[in-house]
């Protein structure tokens, strides 16, 4: 009841702003550009985060000394608050100081520095790297806890007839986790899909609007252009059509494993 | 996360000034956080002068951008936190159309404005009304090596030329600027613009971003990029640029007159190696600095306007503003300071800087700046990084900014 009022009032004066302004969003060809870069930010880092969470959760499953300790260590890049994080990447990536130029220098690879935020491209994949850095640990959290929710007898079982660790994995711990990965799955599509202050802090949005997210748009018509009406519209599409990609995400992954 | 400190922050504030004691009449405003101490000196000695009112000064994120959002947020919801605003230049317009600021013409009428630069005070007006009066002045100009440079250059082809023949790259570049997709993008290249004689809006207010001096100003922007400039010059903001000149990186900066002093510090490579004159220009036109600058304005909401406007008129005297010269580093508003005996042996570039002031225009003023200098960046932006060949970018930009002027 009460979830249900503090949802529906700001829901229901939003959309009494919005309404009318929700035709110009189809005509808006900066919504599609800023659209697509948010769609591929969040197929790009959340793609590899289930990746990456999931062999790191594998490696923390085993028993090994100081597990405890390193599973601790494992989640720091998640606690941190995103800003601070945010500044120090966009050090690393700075063309004269940045470690991203020094080591690559160093070792030979570049011949000279690289202005990594400077390029459309490599803005791009700066933001994703840092967002997969800081975000893995919290699907390996996820996947970790599915992990030790399984049945040690089924892997037993297999193993007695002569199953070997890959048969096991895609037979028996594969289909077992996709439970949790649904849950990553969905959780972390939200965040990122509405990924701002990361964004906001290494690039602004640029060069030349190629990291300008869904959400740094909406900021930009609420709060800098004072056009809170069409702020509202863009905020209500933002929040279901998120919504929407990231229930449908976590329902297929749920859903082949009952089939 | 920062939309919602600020709603946040505003609400806080706000709440605040619900809970003011009765009988005691107070002036709220918001800045940056007052880092040598000259507002709460300013705010002791008008208290002094006037018992009774009480001036409050909200120390606000250093961001200018953020404290825009939290005064927006506070004037939409109609609130009554800040009475007086405490503007950037390019607030006014924006501020003004909304309705949330009272004019001030007969308050400061013609005469008592003469003493302004006239970029402060053209800034600070919107469809002839004045509703801003500057406290301090800022503007862009080139920073150069003396050790290095023997005459400083005045046109384009002279800076190009000079820097290409002095840089060492990579250890030392010929010009560093604000390249990063921001506002201070359009800043920096408004001087280069202006200086080949264009402009984004011209006197009849049209959009003249897509003719040949424009596309000729962006040719030779976007040619320093690699050639003469660092390709990392398209991450820079003041600051990326200050570290560059200041450890010895660089022959030209364009920068604002905030650098000065922190080039000169202890542990600076290039202390007492500094000059600076203004922007080059193309032959047969003239330099011309983009306008900073704050300044007060009092807000429609405001409880006490009486009071509000004894401030106002007490904080941007002479000498409040020298004392803020002192203690925050602010350049002055008023030009009768830049003959001050005092100022002049601390800051010996000052006479060069007055020129600078005096011939600095602000950016285009109309409420939806925003929109114009969004437009205006994306496009700055991907001409600099070769996303897009100049002619065809400003094309696009003026577009864009065509059809925000149409809403």
């Amino acid at each position: 009841m009460l979830l249900g009022l503090v949802l529906a009032v700001p829901l229901g004066i939003s959309l009494s702003q919005g309404a009318g302004r929700f035709g110009e969003l189809v005509s808006d060809p900066m919504l599609l550009k800023v659209a697509g870069t948010t769609g591929a930010f969040a197929a790009a880092s959340v793609s590899l985060e289930i990746l990456l969470g999931l062999l790191f959760a594998l490696v923390l499953h085993r028993t090994f000394r100081l597990r405890g300790w390193v599973r601790a260590v494992a989640l720091l890049p998640w606690a941190l608050p995103t800003a601070v994080m945010a500044m120090s990447w966009r050090w690393i990536f700075n063309d004269t100081y940045g470690v991203a130029n020094d080591l690559p220098l160093r070792l030979g690879l570049l011949r000279e520095p690289i202005a990594w935020l400077g390029r459309p491209a490599t803005a791009f994949a700066a933001l994703v790297a840092a967002d997969v850095w800081k975000t893995t640990p919290f699907v390996t959290l996820i996947l970790l806890a599915g992990l030790q929710s399984i049945p040690r007898d089924l892997h037993e079982a297999m193993e007695v007839d002569g199953a070997g660790p890959v048969r096991r994995f895609f037979w028996i711990t594969l289909p077992m986790l996709r439970p949790a990965i649904a849950v990553a799955l969905t959780f972390r599509l939200i965040q990122a899909l509405g990924i701002f202050d990361l964004v906001w802090v290494m690039t602004g949005g640029g060069p030349a609007d190629s990291t300008k997210t869904v959400s740094l748009y909406v900021y930009d018509h609420a709060f800098r252009y004072l056009d809170g009406g069409y702020g509202a519209a863009l905020t209500c599409a933002a929040a279901a059509a998120f919504f929407a990609v990231a229930a449908g995400a976590g329902a297929l992954a749920r859903g082949r494993a009952r089939a | 996360m920062s939309r919602f400190c600020v709603v946040l922050i505003a609400l806080l504030a706000g709440a605040g000034g619900c809970s003011r004691k009765e009988g005691r009449r107070v002036v709220r405003f918001l800045d940056q956080p007052d880092s040598g101490g000259a507002w709460k000196e300013i705010i002791a000695r008008f208290e002094a002068a006037h018992p009774g009112v009480h001036v409050e000064l909200v120390e606000g994120p250093p961001a200018t951008n953020v404290r825009e959002d939290m005064y927006a947020t506070s004037f939409l919801s109609g609130d009554g936190t800040y009475d007086l605003a405490y503007m950037d230049v390019i607030w006014v317009s924006k501020f003004a159309a909304q309705g949330w600021l009272r004019p001030l013409d007969d308050r400061l009428p013609p005469a008592a404005r003469a003493d302004f630069f006239p970029g402060d005070i053209e800034g600070a007006t919107w469809q002839g009304r004045l509703y801003r009066v500057p406290m301090r002045s800022d503007a862009g100009m080139l920073y150069y090596r003396t050790d290095l440079v023997k005459k400083p250059p005045e046109t384009f082809e002279e800076l190009a030329a000079a820097a290409r023949e002095l840089q060492k790259p990579p250890g030392l570049w010929g010009f560093v600027f604000q390249g990063r997709q921001y506002e201070g993008l359009v800043c920096a290249f408004l001087e280069v613009l202006r200086g080949f004689g264009g402009d984004v809006l011209d006197e009849k207010g049209e959009v003249a971003l897509d003719r040949p001096e424009a596309v000729r100003a962006l040719e030779w922007f976007a040619g320093t990029v690699k050639t003469i400039s660092p390709e990392g010059v398209t991450t820079y903001q003041e600051e990326e640029a200050r570290h560059a000149f200041q450890e010895g990186r660089a022959v030209f900066m364009r920068n604002w007159p905030y650098a000065w002093s922190r080039l000169q510090q202890e542990g600076s490579a290039v202390r007492g190696k500094v000059g600076i004159v203004p922007m080059v220009h193309a032959p047969g036109c003239a330099s011309s600095a983009t306008l900073g600058g704050w300044g007060f304005g009092i807000s429609s909401s405001a409880r006490y306007p009486e009071e509000a406007w004894a401030f106002i008129e007490f904080a941007t005297r002479p000498e409040q503003q020298r004392l803020f010269h002192f203690r925050n580093g602010a350049v002055p508003a008023r030009r009768s300071l830049f003959e001050d005996p005092e100022i002049l042996k601390e800051s010996p570039h000052y006479p060069e800087l007055r020129r600078i002031l005096q011939a600095a225009r602000p950016r285009p003023v109309h409420p939806r700046y925003p929109q114009i200098s969004d437009a205006f960046q994306s496009h700055l932006s991907a001409a600099l990084v070769g996303r897009e060949a100049p002619a065809e970018a400003l094309r696009r930009a003026a577009e864009k900014i065509r059809a925000v002027l149409r809403k």
